[in-house]
């Protein structure tokens, strides 16, 4: 039944058919917020736990043609043309405010819009069920993804236990560095749980990810302890330079080996997409360029990994 | 009535360019003429927001003195390309990262120092970030900082000239090279927005071509160029790129393809051919470089003078701008100005309100004298 107390989540997005978020194809929800500023972040714009404005050039009509937002109602002036043959306009990132959705609102062509919108449980799981008949074939479900879907936990466990009771297959994507109350609103409603082992080293976490590891390491054994019948995947995004070593896969493995429902362990190698840089997040955010991991370094840290897990893969020498 | 100034502050909210010490000094002798008291804030504001992370606690009181010690080529107070008090990041109790406006405690903090100004070198960013400081009270005048020379109302950002003059140093290597080995070289150069540099250089080496971002780019016309040079009996090429320069042609589906996993990873991926994203350092050469292989008998080469420019001596110009810059900075704070950036136009510097020099661009005009200058020396502008 819907009722209006529903608590509302912020959301990014909703991707259909998803092969890489847990088993069968599955429906990722992506929430928008996140507790970490990770240098190699691939999806940025999921990172302020507010709606943000963004901005298309390639839908904009022109100044000519248009010009709405340069007059009202931006009363900071964000927008801007630059002389010469282009009249397409330029957002000047510092002074949009993300105040509210009437920049977005004036764009007659949609080139001006909202990242982040709220959405009820209903919402979401209305456009969710729309792919049932797909996961119900292929054994998937439901994916909440982020930035970090557990800093909404009301409406992330809201939205979960709705999912279960409607038995769809839930799984989260969370690297985990929220409050233990967050963790204990959210995981009694998810069968998946895909979490991410980004560096052991709390200093080399501080400095990749903008904050120590300490909250992480005590909410996974606490989580892996006191959710035994939860299923725990580990996954490390490899960054060249940055965790790609053995001594990383190695304490990861001595961790989650205690723990008989941790039931693999994934390496995730970084891609370069795009090769871009996103223009409006130089608000908060820079965007180190970093490598690809190479086969050979993939191969030698996932044997490390399969001799753990007693699979045929060779082992890792010296 | 305004309290009379006695103590001011004085940052780089940029990045780096030969000869910053050379404002600090302009601004500390013209200060010290009227019996003020001046100091340099760390990194930015950086000094001001953290503290505790500098023995000095962020601030080093400048004098004649000191300043006569310094080497202009340097930078005494530290940079800080993104300079935002708008969006400091901090780890909350619960240990989260969270980006904070912290604008009214670095504007207290200036307060408890008894700073009554800031005078800031700072590019178009900065100037932003400045004006929004100064409409919530602070007195301020800008200095203009720009490698690309795209700050408008100015006719020359402080560091331009040096950054000019060591590319054109950079391309005369480079045309050597493609000389000696029969090739093409094209070399891309500093240049987001506007193709001062490209075009300047460009022109004082006489590059076969200058790639602008104000003129996409038609290359066939290059081609053609090279072709005809070919035939005089010339056997290399030099084809300068600005970082931001863009083809006359849309997009070919296979540079605009996305893989399904950032599909899957990032909403912004579907619309992936818009200028909202900036693409990395040495893109313009390689796509270039590539096309121009495929289109001539030449074998090509990318190369990427980049932030090599962003270093080394700055030039006569740019040492004595720096000093008019600073000066004039105080003499403008001394007359009562403030949220002002001053500009030079010759022959003359005078002071432009902060609200009119944001949001403009300075490119070159379509008609400019040097877009014409090149033409008559028969370097192809790509369209
Ligand atoms: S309102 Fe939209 S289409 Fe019109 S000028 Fe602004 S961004 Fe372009
Ligand atoms: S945890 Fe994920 S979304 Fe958050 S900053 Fe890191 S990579 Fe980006």
């Amino acid at each position: 039944m819907t009722t209006s107390k529903q608590p509302t989540g912020l959301i990014l997005n909703i991707q259909h058919f998803c092969t890489h978020d847990g088993p069968g194809i599955r429906t990722t929800v992506f929430l928008k917020g996140c507790s970490l500023r990770c240098k190699w972040c691939s999806n940025p714009e999921s990172i302020s736990l507010k709606p943000e404005l963004a901005y298309k050039r390639s839908q904009c009509i022109g100044a000519k043609a248009c010009g709405l937002c340069l007059k009202e109602p931006c009363v900071e002036r964000a927008f801007y043309v630059v002389e010469g043959e282009d009249d397409r306009v330029h957002v000047n990132w510092d002074l949009a405010t993300d105040c509210g959705k009437e920049c977005a609102d004036v764009c007659p062509t949609g080139a001006l819009y909202m990242f982040g919108q709220e959405m009820t449980v209903d919402e979401v799981l209305a456009e969710v069920e729309q792919d049932s008949a797909f996961y119900r074939e292929s054994g998937g479900g439901i994916t909440l993804s982020g930035g970090e879907c557990q800093l909404q936990a009301d409406f992330c466990g809201a939205l979960l236990a709705e999912a279960h009771r409607r038995g769809i297959h839930t799984a989260i994507e969370t690297a985990f560095n929220v409050p233990w109350a967050n963790v204990e609103k959210v995981l009694p409603h998810v069968d998946l749980v895909l979490h991410d082992h980004k560096l052991t080293d709390s200093d080399w976490h501080k400095k990749w990810t903008g904050v120590d590891n300490r909250q992480i390491m005590a909410n996974f054994k606490r989580a892996y302890e006191t959710f035994p019948n939860t299923q725990f995947i580990a996954r490390t995004p490899i960054i060249p330079g940055v965790n790609d070593y053995e001594a990383h896969i190695r304490s990861t493995l001595a961790l989650i080996r205690q723990y008989p429902n941790v039931i693999d362990y994934e390496l995730l190698p970084y891609h370069r997409y795009g090769e871009s840089k996103y223009e409006f997040l130089g608000k908060v955010y820079e965007l180190k360029d970093f490598t690809s991991p190479t086969a050979e370094s993939l191969q030698r840290l996932q044997a490390i990994i399969d001799e753990a897990f007693g699979r045929s893969g060779q082992p890792a020498e010296g | 009535m305004t309290t009379p100034i006695k103590r001011i502050a004085i940052n780089v909210g940029a990045g780096y360019v030969p000869g910053l010490n050379t404002v600090i000094s302009g601004a500390v002798l013209a200060a010290n003429e009227l019996g003020w008291e001046v100091v340099g804030i760390r990194d930015g504001f950086e000094g001001l927001l953290f503290r505790d992370r500098y023995p000095d606690r962020g601030l080093v009181s400048l004098t004649p003195q000191l300043t006569a010690t310094l080497d202009p080529a340097g930078v005494l107070l530290g940079t800080a390309v993104r300079n935002d008090p708008f969006h400091v990041r901090t780890i909350n109790a619960d240990s989260l990262v969270e980006e904070v406006d912290q604008s009214e405690a670095l504007l207290e903090t200036l307060r408890q120092e008894g700073i009554d100004a800031v005078v800031s070198v700072v590019g178009s960013r900065g100037l932003t970030i400045l004006y929004k400081l100064h409409r919530k009270g602070l007195k301020t005048v800008c200095i203009p900082r720009s490698t690309e020379n795209d700050m408008a109302a100015t006719a020359l950002s402080f560091g331009f000239n040096s950054t000019l003059s060591d590319t054109v140093a950079m391309l005369d290597r480079a045309k050597q090279a493609a000389q000696a080995a029969h090739q093409i070289a094209v070399v891309e150069v500093l240049g987001t927005h506007a193709g001062w540099l490209a075009l300047q250089a460009g022109m004082a080496v006489c590059a076969d071509a200058v790639l602008i971002p104000e003129i996409p780019y038609d290359l066939p016309k290059v081609v053609a160029k090279l072709q005809v040079k070919a035939k005089a009996g010339g056997t290399y090429g030099l084809v300068v790129v600005a970082e931001g320069a863009v083809s006359a042609e849309p997009d070919t589906p296979e540079e605009t393809a996305i893989s399904a996993l950032k599909a899957a990873l990032s909403p912004l991926a579907n619309d992936y051919e818009g200028a909202h994203v900036i693409q990395r350092s040495g893109y313009a050469a390689e796509t270039v470089a590539l096309q121009l292989q495929r289109l001539t008998d030449h074998e090509t080469y990318p190369l990427v003078v980049g932030p090599w420019v962003k270093g080394g001596v700055p030039t006569a110009v740019d040492r004595q701008l720096g000093l008019g810059y600073g000066a004039a900075a105080v003499r403008a704070l001394n007359t009562g100005q403030t949220g002002v950036m001053v500009a030079f136009q010759p022959p003359d510097l005078t002071l432009v309100p902060l609200a009119q020099a944001i949001n403009k661009v300075r490119t070159v005009p379509a008609n400019s004298e040097f877009i014409q200058i090149a033409r008559s020396l028969g370097i192809c502008l790509g369209g």
